[in-house]
């Protein structure tokens, strides 16, 4: 029975971060739409784009092309299980916080041979811009990691919810400056302005995707749209105490609003002016953070 | 006698492929792999012997070779690189100048580091660190022009090093009249506290100049990027983890856990650990902003020592296996991609990243090859380096250090960029026309290539095989014994399982690939087709490789100079002109010489009468 | 038994027989230093095992001390006869081509009583004997250096010249001061009576020998002569006067303080002195571009570390001092050898002009290499274990003041490591040598140079060959009370 449960974890946590993931993809567009007084495309409508994506052609450019977005979008998938959806998590007792760290690496990594083989010098722009956007963020990200896995003594993420449900929200616990700095970087951490140089549809021509088209593309929002959702599900699982799947997923809703109404009312960062930003006030409150916690303890 | 016959093979072979090497080059090549793959063979055979035999005597002093696990382990790390390292020679080094005394240096440089981990007292194991020690600075030079500034800067610090050492090891005799290892470790309970950290601070110094830890890394990267490539390897992946093994010689075999953490009232593993911090964050950094391939490696040899060293100083035994068993894997990725880059220096006379690109086509197997090495080095998980990272990592954050575990995460960020950098400048982007001929590796390297890249991902997925040894040497240093399954470690605060990782990335790929091949076609089609519409665009102009990360270097340029490199040269350059100074005592006056023995004479005279000093 | 005058009166005689050869017998006069050298080899060897158990006191005119003149045959002393017979023969075989022009016959008579003066100062008993042999050495070593009779050679003869005869003229006062207070010459005489004055009347005679002899034996400041000497003399003279002639004014120095003076108190101020030497002779070495000074200068440095070892005053650090003048003797007459073809073929003494000599004098410069190796201090050649003696025997004092001194002595070594390393890349790693003058060293040079190549490694490998002798003459050197009861027994 135990193991009927966990193979339907395994096949269902992924499915519900894929309907999630695209859900949120739809309503970005629509919201977007809104606010800026348009009407905007139905709900629905990147998954009729992700059909006509799988049915056509796509170019390629050899072999590290296909494998690196195979590579980034099975990492995604992976990274999914690690994390728990409402009391699902396939993959507790695997290597807990520490693994997802490394796991997240894929989806870039994988993004970024693959669009080195494209060799269209706006990829090559995009990449650098992602990676470095990719360390700047990571430093604080790294603090606030720290901060959790010291205050609450352990690496895994299941522990840390559960002891959130036994007290309270680590948003309203000596965490709180962490979870402020959380917030501050989740915009670089999901791609949207002001920190979306490496995407900059106007600028590099969406960069990364330039040369996707066909399934390729489809592969890409696919992976974009999981990792949407994992970053938001972190914050949750992290800050804002996980709780059941229905509460769990109003809680990614009202993180993903906030997102989308950050990304409609700022301007796009350059790559130093986010990373200057990046590396100083999240930075220093994750900062400032950890060192509370190692104070109270 | 299997331990002497070992050393005797090795350093008979040594001289014996320089004597065949004068009639006939064929000949020599065919000895040299030979005798390192008996010797491969020799020592995996050693597995499990545990032993002591004293062989010589050396002024007084019974000269012991030992072996056991922690010997063992280090032992079979080397023989393997330095007999993939002699088989990528075959090629390599074909029809260069000298091919018979680099043979030589490269044996005898191996068997010196053999007889280093095998030696059971502090005379021998001194003896093979000198031998090493030269013999390295010979092939180090080997390369001529800047070749000989990184030798000199290397020997001079391994001097200094060694010196350090000799007084450390004589201050031992002197106290406990004994230099056998194991003595010493029975007799130093006893020692003084401030004794202890006498010796540890000299040993500190000695090893730490070996492994390149911080203030003291300066050799590394122009030693490792002037040597011959194959060498570069053995430098870079083992000839600089004999510090580690002396680190753990010292810290553990002969002080013992105990006494180490509490040297200094714990201060000196304080300072220890922040050294390799800052060894992981500053080279990190200093490697992001290499263009020469081999730098950019030799920087990140430094920040993956950092590691190890942090790995080993924490004092626990998680950490200790972690240290050791990023140890082995870094010697199995370093000499990957040291042999990889050296191949790509081979086929392309170049390890400018500026000038380099889109070789994936001409060189498949180096670019697996060299995507092996840096999943491994990034620590992507199914890779062994992931599994040695997160148990470093997962000790780092169990003993309450965040900020060294800051240090740990965020080098592998800066390993991350330095990395994709080496693959993406050498192998992605777009392949320069002078490169359009590039012939693949042959099949020499390649054979090296397969072997580590297996090793890399076998290990990676299997990680129990090596961590069972590592957890039987952390037990005979006095620490609990683990629970390590072949998949991995189960503790209670948080297990890693590494099969639950591989069946998930099994799984996740099998499907993603199912839709990636029912779904739409693909089509095939040149780089320049679609931005350039088919157009025929000039390549230089539209190769992004220069300055990949140039708004990250305006950023951290300023703060990220070898700071300690800058202070060395002015400090040389300081006793250059004291020497001179110096010298001009001797100015050709015979009246001045005259005057010199005189003063000589009445300052004694004074110093009597007048003043009474003696 | 053979006498162990032998060893001063075959060289002695052989000097003034050359000069009487007539020119038909011009050819073969070269042949007789190294026979009298073999000859003085064996008979050092043959004497060792037996002085080992007991030294033998030879009493020259039949009237025993302290009214004759003897020669006292130790250990310490058969242990010179033998580094000086050795690298004797050694340079002189090395001699027979490279001496070509000049005055041929007067360089071999020189050469010879050069020798003489040496083993003479360290078989005497008698202290008025040790400075006529010493008068002897000095003598000979002026005109060898200026024997080329080019400008330079004959500028730094007078140089030294003058400076050695300051030096002389003072160990002769201190000699009269003695004899004026005791009445006797005899070293073990004075030996046994020097307690009975006050030291105040001892001062003189003592800072005067230290001052004189220090001349000769290169301590800082007063080796000024050595760089210029040692520089422009020709190699086989370099050799010998950096192997043997300076050392023999140390053999001479411990010989007053220890045995005659028994002056422990000043032992600090001698490790001082030394210390001095070695870092200044090291810093001069090390900005040199000249091969010959930079070789010159490194002797000073390793006089220091001698002078070094002896001023720690234990058994085991004059063993390592004895040891360190061993080494010293052989590496650095190989170092000189080797460089003397390298210097003859290459027409240059500037170490740029030796780029490339690795490979059109392979075997020259890998004797060169293993040279400079084992003058650092590296395993597996000889000049390892004599530092580890050194070491030990600086941190069995068990002082934090002999730490910061051992560490200082380390740097030089380590300044001593890059300059030598930095010849050594030159030979090997630097430019390539196209003409064709340059070529390996004929086989009269090749055979005396591997000859200290095989000894080099061989006592580098197993240096208990030397454990006993060596122990014997540093307990000789400290045990006065024994000197004295042999000497008068």
């Amino acid at each position: 029975m135990v193991t009927v449960m966990k193979i339907l974890e395994i096949i269902v946590s992924p499915l519900v971060a894929l309907i999630v993931g695209i859900f949120f993809l739809g309503l970005f567009r629509k919201m977007m739409a809104r606010i800026q007084w348009r009407y905007g495309p139905p709900l629905i409508q990147p998954v009729i784009d992700l059909v006509r994506l799988f049915n056509q052609r796509g170019f390629s450019h050899g072999a590290v092309f296909d494998l690196g977005i195979i590579l980034s979008l099975a990492g995604a998938l992976v990274l999914v299980l690690f994390i728990p959806i409402g009391g699902m998590c396939p993959l507790a007792n695997s290597g807990g916080l520490l693994v997802i760290l490394y796991v997240m690496l894929f989806a870039p990594i994988g993004i970024a041979l693959s669009g080195g083989e494209g060799a269209n010098p706006n990829i090559s722009i995009g990449i650098s811009r992602k990676l470095i956007l990719t360390l700047s963020y990571e430093v604080p990200f790294i603090f606030i990691i720290l901060s959790l896995m010291s205050y609450y003594q352990t690496i895994s993420i299941v522990e840390i919810v559960k002891a959130q449900a036994h007290y309270h929200w680590s948003l309203f616990s000596p965490l709180f400056l962490s979870g402020v700095a959380y917030f501050m970087i989740l915009p670089a951490m999901l791609g949207i302005r002001p920190f979306d140089m490496a995407s900059a549809p106007q600028e590099i021509s969406s960069g990364i995707d330039v040369e996707y088209g066909g399934k390729y593309l489809a592969f890409s929002q696919i992976e974009h749209a999981l990792s949407l959702f994992i970053v938001i599900a972190l914050f949750v699982n992290l800050f804002l105490g996980g709780g059941n799947l229905p509460v769990f997923l109003l809680k990614m809703l009202a993180v993903f609003v906030c997102g989308v109404f950050i990304h409609a009312s700022f301007p796009r960062f350059r790559i130093e002016q986010a990373t200057k930003y990046l590396w100083f006030w999240p930075t220093i409150i994750s900062f400032i953070s950890l060192i509370v916690i190692q104070l109270i303890r | 006698m299997l331990i002497q016959s070992i050393l005797i093979i090795a350093f008979g072979g040594a001289f014996l492929t320089y004597i065949l090497g004068k009639a006939s080059s064929a000949l020599r090549d065919f000895l040299a792999v030979l005798i390192s793959v008996s010797l491969t063979v020799l020592i995996f055979l050693a597995y499990g012997k545990t032993g002591e035999i004293a062989f010589a005597s050396f002024m007084n002093l019974p000269l012991v070779l030992r072996i056991n696990h922690l010997s063992w382990f280090f032992a079979i790390a080397i023989q393997t690189v330095t007999t993939l390292s002699v088989i990528f020679s075959l090629s390599y080094m074909k029809g260069k100048e000298r091919v018979d005394f680099y043979y030589l240096m490269m044996l005898l440089c191996n068997s010196a580091m053999l007889g280093i981990v095998l030696s059971g007292d502090f005379v021998s194991f001194y003896i093979f660190w000198e031998i090493m020690s030269w013999s390295a600075f010979l092939l180090i030079s080997y390369n001529r022009g800047g070749a000989l500034y990184a030798g000199m800067k290397y020997i001079v610090m391994s001097i200094i090093g060694s010196m350090c050492m000799l007084i450390g090891i004589m201050s031992l005799y002197s106290t406990y009249g004994t230099l056998n290892i194991r003595e010493i470790h029975d007799l130093i309970s006893t020692a003084s506290g401030e004794y202890l950290l006498f010796i540890s601070i000299l040993f500190l110094a000695a090893f730490g100049v070996k492994s390149a830890l911080w203030p003291i890394h300066v050799w590394l990267p122009p030693a490792h990027s002037e040597a011959p490539s194959p060498f570069s390897a053995v430098l870079s992946s083992i000839l600089i983890k004999m510090g580690i093994y002396g680190f753990v010689l010292i810290l553990y075999v002969i002080s013992g856990a105990a006494l180490y953490l509490g040297l200094g009232g714990g201060s000196f593993r304080y300072i220890l650990t922040l050294l390799a911090a800052i060894t992981i964050i500053i080279p990190t950094f200093n490697a992001l902003m290499q263009d020469d391939a081999k730098r950019l490696l030799a920087w990140s040899s430094i920040a993956q020592i950092g590691y190890i060293i942090l790995g080993i100083s924490i004092g626990t035994s998680l950490g200790l296996i972690g240290g050791l068993f990023h140890f082995f894997n870094h010697v199995a990725f370093k000499a990957l991609l040291f042999l990889a880059v050296g191949a790509i220096e081979y086929r392309t006379g170049t390890r400018d990243l500026n000038s380099l690109g889109g070789l994936i086509k001409k060189m498949p197997v180096t670019f697996i090859a060299v995507l092996a090495g840096t999943f491994g080095l990034i620590g992507i998980p199914l890779t062994n380096g992931f599994v040695s990272k997160w148990l470093i990592y997962k000790t780092l954050i169990l003993n309450n250090h965040p900020f060294l575990a800051f240090a740990a995460l965020v080098g592998t960020w800066g390993t991350i960029l330095y990395s994709y950098k080496l693959i993406h400048n050498i192998f992605l982007g777009q392949l320069p026309e002078n490169l359009e001929h590039t012939k693949p590796a042959p099949a020499s390297m390649k054979l090296p290539f397969i072997i580590l890249s297996v090793v890399i991902v076998l290990f990676g997925i299997l990680p129990g095989i090596p961590l069972k040894l590592i957890n039987l040497i952390t037990a005979s240093l006095g620490f609990d014994l683990l629970n390590i399954n072949i998949w991995g470690i189960a503790s209670e605060s948080g297990p890693l399982n590494i099969i639950n990782i591989f069946a998930a990335f099994a799984v996740a790929l099998i499907v993603v690939w199912f839709f990636f091949l029912i779904s739409g076609k693909k089509v095939v089609i040149s780089q320049d087709n679609s931005y350039a519409a088919g157009i025929d665009v000039p390549k230089g102009k539209y190769h992004y490789t220069v300055d990949f990360y140039n708004p990250m270097f305006r950023m951290i340029k300023p703060y990220f100079r070898d700071y300690m490199d800058e202070f060395y040269s002015q400090l040389v350059k300081a006793l250059a002109s004291l020497s001179d100074r110096v010298r001009r005592l001797y100015c050709g006056d015979l009246g001045v010489y005259v005057i010199y023995i005189v003063l000589f004479l009445s300052i004694l005279v004074i110093s009597k009468i007048g003043l009474n000093l003696w | 038994m053979v006498n162990p005058i032998l060893l001063i009166i075959a060289p002695l005689s052989a000097a003034f027989i050359i000069p009487l050869m007539g020119y038909g017998l011009k050819r073969i006069v070269k042949f007789i230093p190294p026979l009298v050298m073999g000859f003085n080899l064996v008979v050092s060897l043959s004497l060792a095992p037996k002085v080992i158990k007991n030294p033998i006191i030879v009493f020259l005119g039949g009237f025993p001390p302290p009214f004759g003149i003897n020669l006292y045959v130790g250990p310490l002393g058969i242990l010179f006869s033998c580094v000086i017979s050795l690298v004797g023969f050694i340079v002189s075989i090395y001699a027979l081509n490279y001496i070509k022009q000049g005055a041929e016959q007067k360089y071999h008579a020189l050469y010879l009583l050069l020798l003489t003066g040496a083993t003479g100062i360290v078989l005497t008993g008698d202290i008025f004997n040790l400075f006529v042999f010493y008068e002897i050495l000095c003598i000979s070593s002026y005109a060898l250096v200026g024997y080329t009779g080019e400008k330079a050679g004959i500028e730094s003869a007078s140089k030294y010249l003058i400076q050695g005869s300051l030096g002389s003229s003072l160990i002769l006062i201190a000699i009269a001061l003695l004899y004026g207070k005791f009445g006797t010459l005899n070293m073990a005489d004075m030996a046994s009576r020097i307690d009975s004055v006050h030291t105040m009347e001892l001062f003189f005679p003592l800072v005067l020998f230290i001052t004189g002899m220090g001349v000769e034996s290169a301590i800082f400041p007063l080796n000024a002569w050595l760089p210029d000497a040692h520089s422009s003399a020709p190699s086989t003279i370099s050799a010998i006067l950096s192997g043997i002639a300076i050392k023999i004014g140390i053999y001479a120095l411990c010989r007053v303080i220890f045995t005659i003076f028994g002056a422990t108190d000043i032992l600090q101020f001698l490790m001082l002195l030394g210390l001095v030497t070695l870092l200044v002779g090291e810093f001069s070495a090390f900005s040199q571009d000249n091969i010959k000074r930079m070789l010159a200068y490194s002797s000073t440095g390793q006089i220091g570390l001698i002078v070094f070892a002896m001023g720690v005053g234990t058994q085991y650090g004059i063993s390592g001092g004895l040891f360190q003048f061993t080494t010293h003797a052989l590496s650095k007459s190989l170092l000189f050898l080797t460089t003397g073809y390298m210097i003859y073929r290459a027409g240059s003494m500037k170490i740029s002009a030796l780029e490339g000599m690795g490979k059109k004098m392979p075997l020259t410069s890998v004797a060169f290499t293993i040279g400079a190796f084992s003058l650092i201090g590296l395993p597996p050649f000889i000049g390892f274990p004599s530092k580890f003696m050194i070491v030990y025997s600086v941190l069995a004092r068990q002082s934090g003041l002999y730490i910061v001194f051992l560490a200082l002595v380390l740097a030089g070594t380590v300044i001593e490591g890059a300059y030598f390393f930095k010849v050594i890349q030159a030979i090997y790693f630097k430019g390539e040598r196209k003409d064709d003058r340059a070529k390996e060293a004929p086989l009269s040079a090749l055979i005396p140079v591997i000859i200290l190549v095989l000894l080099i490694i061989g006592i580098g490998i197993y240096p208990k060959v030397l454990t006993s002798i060596l122990d014997s003459s540093a307990a000789e050197l400290l045990d006065r009370i024994g000197y004295i009861k042999e000497a008068l027994k």
